[in-house]
């Protein structure tokens, strides 16, 4: 998010991670490695001296750890009942508040709306299905993408209809048994990279894989990466990648 | 229901019966109920031998409903018989293939394959997982090899094969935290299937194995002596041992590697049998595969009509339904054997306070490094004038936790040890540590928030909700040390499960989860650490008063009876003590699954037998083995983070292995 608003971050956690999961805004080669994003290295954040740390606190992370390092600033995803592209949005302005790029910060909001709204014309000149996000970690569950997620309001931005319709937990996906994709019929699935190797081999040994209803007639498509919990660069991403092809 | 059975057992219907037909007649129930409401009765026959695989009804039918049941009966089987062969190999009702290190080989096979050689796993994860299994149960045999495999050396060697693998594994997940998920969701035990491939896979060799039980029949049933009286009669123990485990450990690997890590079946069920009047080992062999089949079978349908918003997968729900059951059951169960004391070396100081001396200075030598070496960007270094403060309130929290937490964690062994006269005896398999995670995980279950303080409460009311459970659960007996273990066993299984299953939901604060499990100072604020010295400056103080009880418990019951002890309160003193340390080490450090076990046995095995120096020795060593801990795991792969738990364990284990090795002549 820092990166979006054209900022170059000193560090930040687990930097192959990112680049494995995330992807866009790629990081600057001079980002420093600051250790997992569980417990980024305090000591060396003290040695950095940064002028803002940026973090999703709360989940483990306590921001009273870094107030007196640094002003701290909380991107508090998934923190109340607001949908979380809205958050995005609100987010991102207060970000480029305090980081003094308020126009950068401006551009963003507009140009991921404008991202998605191209993105919709171009999807509404064919014909669309509903569609199924998941994410394939092994080979009898996915994770699948539904209310409450990023995802699903982009969806909703790009006038396309999730299929799943079953329960969310609070960040808005649910770790389900294959066999519940037969809820979405002959929906077009979405999974998003990256896929280890090993579980796409056994997934295409399966029985039930090969023969469900959203599988069997060449339905899934595989798009890069998209981190689920990312902010406005991530929900742009998703819109160009489903609008792509 | 409990009348209904009592009836009917008046009645002429045997207990074993029962057993096996009550949950098996509800799974059927279930199982019927759920298959009407899929597929109309009449397309059964159809559906399974030529599935229309385009209508969704008939291919959710034929490759995920039956393929369903057919693994759930299938891994209860295997489990059983697994359960029940090395229960009785090792004549201990503890064993299972958690606690003699198989699913942790298995688990840290798979781990690594998944993160280094994923081409291994294309083809299923059954060698890996076989191999992992067998290595590890290889490294408790060669440990347990000079005492001719010795029960209770195995069960030893078992935990400490299980905690060094465990925490290897743990250590992979902590550094690759993204690249696991499949890990998590397999380690919670998952029987949800995507064809046929695990039927095809589980069945022939449960078939070969049952086979093979009944092949090696008799000459198991003379492990039934004593080890001198069946080599008297031409058998040789060890090799029948070698041969039984060889089959449990087999299909123990092959559970996992189909579905996961299933807790407790191949605990419960043998329990189970034997508790039905099981006496003689055939009935067992027979009994114990159909009680985990039913079991398995009955828990899964019955997850599967109760709805939540994730799915809640087998392996947990064993462990949840299972454990409660188990201390049900638990004063019902016969005494085992008492468990014989693991020989020390022989050397004993007469002047116990040269090596305390010098162990303190080494302590004293470790914090002051802790403290004030270290590693920035630039390279290591002492302390700087100028770093000074900064480093000292990141740094000196971390430390003084980790103390703390250590001598803690020591104190609470070694009273646990010496009460229980159980080797294995530690916090952790109290259940207190166990309790303690189970309150911070409901805690994170009901609220969306992350509030310290409220976590810290959470903990302290598990520690005590599940003293309260153990206590009770044993207090038949005057709190006999065998049911305390197990009951202890049956609470640290349900939270471990519990755990299993939110690593698996994926939810965005299991990263906190897993860093706390792990035993991470990362978190330690100021008031933390002053609490815990504080509380570790009581126990010190207070644990040399209990000396002459811990003298005098060690040599038996009757013995301490006839010098005058009341064995009741005596113990009772000492639980409260052993909770006061557990839980606050715990709140601080989260359930570490080393110290509290290993630092009274390197005291003993340093010559330190007497309880007062074994204290005080243990405190040191726990204090030590932590703050050397915590210091290589801030530092050796800076800027990550290694928590100190699981480096202990991981340093620690194979050095107790050493000296298990080297002592076993």
């Amino acid at each position: 998010m820092v990166v979006s608003l054209g900022a170059t971050p000193i560090a930040v956690g687990d930097i192959r991670g990112y680049g494995d999961w995330v992807q866009g805004p790629a990081l600057p080669q001079s980002t420093i490695d600051l250790g997992s994003r569980s417990e980024p290295n305090l000591e060396l954040l003290t040695e950095l001296r940064p002028d803002l740390i940026a973090g999703a606190y709360g989940y483990g992370l306590d921001q009273s750890l870094f107030t007196h390092l640094a002003p701290t600033f909380n991107v508090p995803f998934y923190m109340s009942k607001a949908a979380p592209y809205a958050q995005a949005q609100q987010v991102t302005l207060e970000l480029g508040e305090v980081l003094d790029r308020r126009p950068q910060a401006q551009r963003l909001v507009e140009s991921v709306d404008a991202t998605i709204a191209d993105a919709r014309a171009v999807l509404a000149k064919r014909p669309q299905k509903p569609l199924c996000v998941v994410s394939m970690f092994d080979d009898r569950h996915v994770r699948v993408y539904g209310a409450g997620s990023l995802l699903q309001d982009v969806l909703d931005r790009l006038a396309l209809t999730n299929a799943w319709t079953g329960a969310t937990n609070e960040w808005g996906f649910s770790t389900v048994g294959i066999e519940q994709l037969v809820a979405v019929g002959e929906a077009q699935l979405i999974s998003l990279d990256p896929i280890p190797q090993h579980i796409k081999i056994r997934i295409d040994r399966s029985s039930l894989w090969a023969n469900l209803p959203c599988v069997r007639n060449g339905q899934v498509r595989t798009i890069p990466p998209v981190w689920p919990f990312g902010g406005l660069a991530a929900a742009g991403r998703f819109a160009g990648f489903l609008a792509a092809a | 229901m409990a009348p209904a059975i009592a009836t009917m057992r008046r009645a002429g219907v045997p207990a074993k019966t029962l057993l096996v037909g009550v949950p098996a007649l509800l799974a059927l129930l279930l199982s019927l109920h759920d298959l009407t409401s899929l597929l109309p009765p009449n397309l059964w026959w159809t559906a399974l031998t030529a599935p229309d695989i385009s209508d969704p009804a008939q291919l959710l039918y034929r490759y995920a409903f039956l393929p369903r049941i057919a693994a759930s009966i299938l891994a209860g089987a295997a489990l059983g018989l697994a359960g029940a062969l090395m229960q009785h190999v090792l004549r201990n009702p503890l064993a299972e293939p958690t606690t003699i290190g198989t699913n942790a080989g298995a688990s840290l096979a798979l781990a690594a394959a998944t993160l280094y050689a994923p081409w291994l796993l294309a083809g299923g994860r059954e060698a890996v997982a076989l191999a992992g299994g067998a290595l590890a149960t290889l490294a408790v045999f060669a440990l347990a090899r000079g005492r001719n495999f010795s029960p209770v050396s195995i069960i030893v060697a078992g935990l400490v094969v299980s905690l060094t693998f465990g925490s290897a594994s743990a250590l992979l997940m902590a550094l690759n935290r993204e690249y696991t998920e499949e890990l998590f969701i397999w380690q919670s035990g998952s029987l949800v299937q995507n064809g046929d491939a695990a039927i095809g896979s589980l069945a022939p060799p449960l078939l070969f194995a049952i086979g093979a039980a009944f092949l090696l029949l008799k000459p198991l049933r003379l492990l039934d002596l004593e080890d001198d009286g069946a080599a008297s009669l031409g058998a040789r123990p060890a090799i029948i041992r070698l041969a039984g485990m060889a089959l449990a450990v087999a299909l123990s690997a092959l559970v996992v590697a189909e579905v996961g890590v299933i807790g407790f079946v191949a605990l419960a069920a043998p329990a189970l049998a034997r508790l039905a009047g099981a006496r003689r080992l055939v009935q067992r062999l027979i009994l114990a595969p159909l009680v985990g089949a039913a079991l398995l079978w009955f828990t899964d349908r019955l997850v599967q009509e109760l709805s939540f918003a994730a799915e809640v997968p087998a392996g947990t729900a064993t462990a949840l339904l299972g454990a409660p059951l188990l201390l049900f059951l638990l004063p019902r169960l016969r005494s085992a054997p008492q468990a014989q004391a693991v020989p020390a070396p022989s050397a004993r100081w007469t002047r116990p306070w040269l090596p305390l001396a010098i162990g303190l200075i080494a302590l004293a030598l470790a914090v002051a490094v802790a403290i004030g070496f270290g590693r920035t960007a630039s390279g290591w270094h002492w302390v700087l004038s100028a770093d000074l403060p900064e480093l000292l309130a990141l740094r000196t929290p971390r430390v003084v936790v980790a103390l703390a937490a250590g001598t803690l964690l020591a104190i609470a062994g070694t009273l646990m040890q010496r009460m229980t006269g159980n080797p294995m005896a530690a916090p952790e398999v109290l259940g207190i540590s166990g309790g303690a995670s189970f309150g911070v995980l409901t805690l994170l279950v009901l609220s969306d928030g992350f509030d310290r303080t409220a976590m810290l409460g959470a903990a302290l009311a598990g520690a005590a909700a599940a003293l309260a459970v153990v206590m009770l659960a044993a207090r038949r007996n005057a709190l006999s040390p065998e049911r305390l273990l197990l009951a202890g066993v049956a609470v640290a299984t349900v939270a471990s499960a519990f755990a299993a299953l939110l690593l698996a939901s994926g939810d965005p604060r299991m990263d906190f989860l897993l860093a706390w499990l792990s035993g991470s100072t990362y978190r330690a604020t100021t008031a933390d650490a002053v609490t815990a010295a504080l509380v570790a400056a009581v126990v010190v103080a207070a644990a040399p008063l209990t000396a002459r009880w811990l003298d005098i418990l060690p040599l038996g019951e009757t013995t301490a009876r006839g010098l005058g002890l009341r064995l009741e309160r005596t113990r009772a003193v000492l639980l409260a003590l052993t909770a006061l340390a557990t839980a606050m080490a715990t709140l601080v450090i989260g359930p570490l699954s080393f110290v509290g076990l290993m630092a009274p046995h390197l005291a003993r095995m340093l010559g330190l037998r007497r309880a007062v120096p074994q204290l005080l020795a243990a405190a040191i060593l726990g204090a030590l083995i932590l703050v050397a801990a915590d210091w290589a795991g801030r530092t050796l792969i800076f800027p990550w983070q290694v928590p100190a738990g699981l480096l202990a364990a991981f340093v620690g284990g194979p050095y107790f292995m050493l000296l298990m090795w080297r002592g076993r002549q």
